[in-house]
C-alpha cells in the first residue's frame, strides 16, 4: 500500500512538474522588461482597426464621436473624464502618451503610467477570479503568466464607465493581453478586447514601446485643474474676474 | 548660432508630430483661436506648477494705465520638465512677454505657446500640433 502511494506520488510528480514549469515560464526565456518605457510607432504594429461594435451600439459610438469632433470644431469641446482629474484606467492606461515603468518582482508584473500615477498588478500563476467577484474599479483584476517570453495577461472588473476612447463595454468584458520584447528591442503589448454583448468579434489593436534607458517616471498628481466641465457638459476654463 | 536655434527647432517638431496623435486624446486644446494670437509684456503674478497643466497668470498694463489679468494655460509640468524646464524659472513679479492663442470666447485668457523670461530667454511650449496655432507676424 505505502510503495503503490509512493509510485503513485512520483507519477504524478513527473507528470505535472513540467507543465507547472511550463505554466510558469522557465527562469531563462522570461525577458527583462523592467525599466521605463515610452510609445513608440514601428512598420510591425498594425493600424488600430474599429472596434467591431454590434450595429446598435456602432451607431451611438459613431454619432458620439461624430459630436464630439464637430463641438472641438466649434470650439465648444465636450469635456472628457481627464478633464475631472480621472484617470484613462485599462486598457487606456497602456496607450500612453506619457511613460510607463514596467516591475518585474516575484510573482507580480507591475506597471505604472506616469500620467495619472496610474498603477495595475499583474499576478502571476493565479487563477482568475470570477467577475461578480472583482469590485469594479479602474484597473480592474489582472491575472497573468508566462508563455515561453511572452506575458499572457486576463483582466476583468473593469467599471463599466471606464471606456477607452468612448467604446462602450458590459460587465463581462475581458482584456486579453500578449506582452512580448521584440528583437528589435520593441515591446509590444498585443490587446484583445473579449465583449460578446457588446462587440460582434474580439478587438485586437497594438501598442509598441521604445525603452528609455536613462528615465525615472516623475509624479502626477491631477490637481486644482482650471479646466472644467459646464452644465452642459462642455470644457471649460475658470478665468478669475478682473481683479482691479 | 542660428544653426542650432534651428537644430533645437526641428528636434521640438519632431517630438511634437510624435505626441500629437497621442496627447491630444488626453486634453483638447479647441477652445483656443488658431487663427490669432496674443503678445502679452507683463508682471507674472502666479506661475502655478501643476498637473495637468500649468498656469500662468499675468498683469498686462495697457496705454492709459489700466491693468488686465490674463490666465494662460500651459501643459503637463511633466512635459516641461521632460524638455528642461524647472518651476523656478519664473516667479511673481518676473516682467515677463508671453505669447498665446487667445480664448474664443474672448476672456481674457489663453493658450501659452511660447514666453520671454526675465533674463532674455526664449521658451516654447511643447504644446501638441503646435503648429496649428497662428503666430505674431514678426516671427516664423
Amino acid at each position: 500500500m505505502t510503495k503503490q502511494w509512493f509510485v503513485a506520488a512520483i507519477l504524478f510528480v513527473v507528470a505535472f512538474a513540467p507543465m507547472n514549469a511550463r505554466a510558469q515560464g522557465s527562469p531563462t526565456n522570461i525577458p527583462d522588461i523592467t525599466g521605463s518605457w515610452e510609445r513608440a510607432r514601428d512598420a510591425s504594429i498594425p493600424a488600430q482597426p474599429q472596434p467591431p461594435l454590434k450595429a446598435q451600439y456602432l451607431k451611438d459610438w459613431q454619432a458620439r464621436q461624430q459630436a464630439a469632433r464637430e463641438a472641438s470644431a466649434k470650439g465648444k469641446p465636450i469635456a472628457e473624464r481627464v478633464v475631472m482629474c480621472l484617470p484613462d484606467g485599462m486598457p487606456g492606461m497602456m496607450s500612453g502618451p506619457f511613460p510607463m515603468e514596467v516591475l518585474q518582482s516575484k510573482g507580480q508584473v507591475t506597471i505604472i503610467q506616469e500620467a495619472y500615477t496610474q498603477v495595475r498588478r499583474i499576478l502571476l500563476d493565479r487563477p482568475q477570479k470570477a467577475v461578480d467577484d472583482v469590485e469594479p474599479g479602474f484597473y480592474g483584476h489582472s491575472v497573468g503568466h508566462w508563455d515561453g517570453g511572452t506575458l499572457v495577461v486576463d483582466t476583468v472588473g473593469v467599471r463599466e464607465d471606464v471606456g477607452y476612447q468612448n467604446v462602450p463595454h458590459s460587465k463581462e468584458m475581458h482584456i486579453k493581453e500578449r506582452i512580448s520584447l521584440g528583437a528589435n528591442g520593441l515591446l509590444r503589448d498585443e490587446i484583445t478586447i473579449e465583449d460578446p454583448a457588446v462587440l460582434e468579434k474580439p478587438w485586437t489593436f497594438t501598442f509598441g514601446y521604445r525603452r528609455m534607458s536613462d528615465y525615472q517616471l516623475l509624479e502626477y498628481v491631477c490637481e486644482d485643474n482650471r479646466e472644467y466641465a459646464d452644465a452642459n457638459g462642455v470644457q471649460q476654463i475658470r478665468i478669475p474676474p478682473p481683479a482691479r | 548660432m542660428i544653426f542650432g536655434k534651428r537644430l533645437q527647432f526641428a528636434w521640438l517638431s519632431v517630438f511634437i508630430l510624435t505626441m500629437a496623435g497621442t496627447a491630444l486624446a488626453h486634453h483638447s486644446f479647441a477652445v483656443y483661436d488658431h487663427t490669432k494670437s496674443l503678445t502679452l509684456k507683463g508682471t507674472v503674478t502666479k506661475w502655478q506648477w501643476s498637473n495637468p497643466h500649468a498656469y500662468l497668470d499675468i498683469d498686462v498694463r495697457d496705454a492709459n494705465g489700466a491693468v488686465q489679468h490674463y490666465t494662460l494655460e500651459g501643459t503637463s509640468i511633466n512635459m516641461l520638465q521632460r524638455m528642461g524646464w524647472r518651476s523656478n524659472m519664473i516667479k511673481a513679479g518676473d516682467q515677463v512677454t508671453a505669447i498665446a492663442a487667445p480664448l474664443l470666447t474672448g476672456q481674457p485668457g489663453g493658450l501659452l505657446l511660447e514666453i520671454t523670461l526675465a533674463n532674455g530667454e526664449k521658451k516654447e511650449l511643447p504644446i501638441p500640433a503646435a503648429g496649428s496655432f497662428k503666430r505674431p507676424a514678426d516671427k516664423n
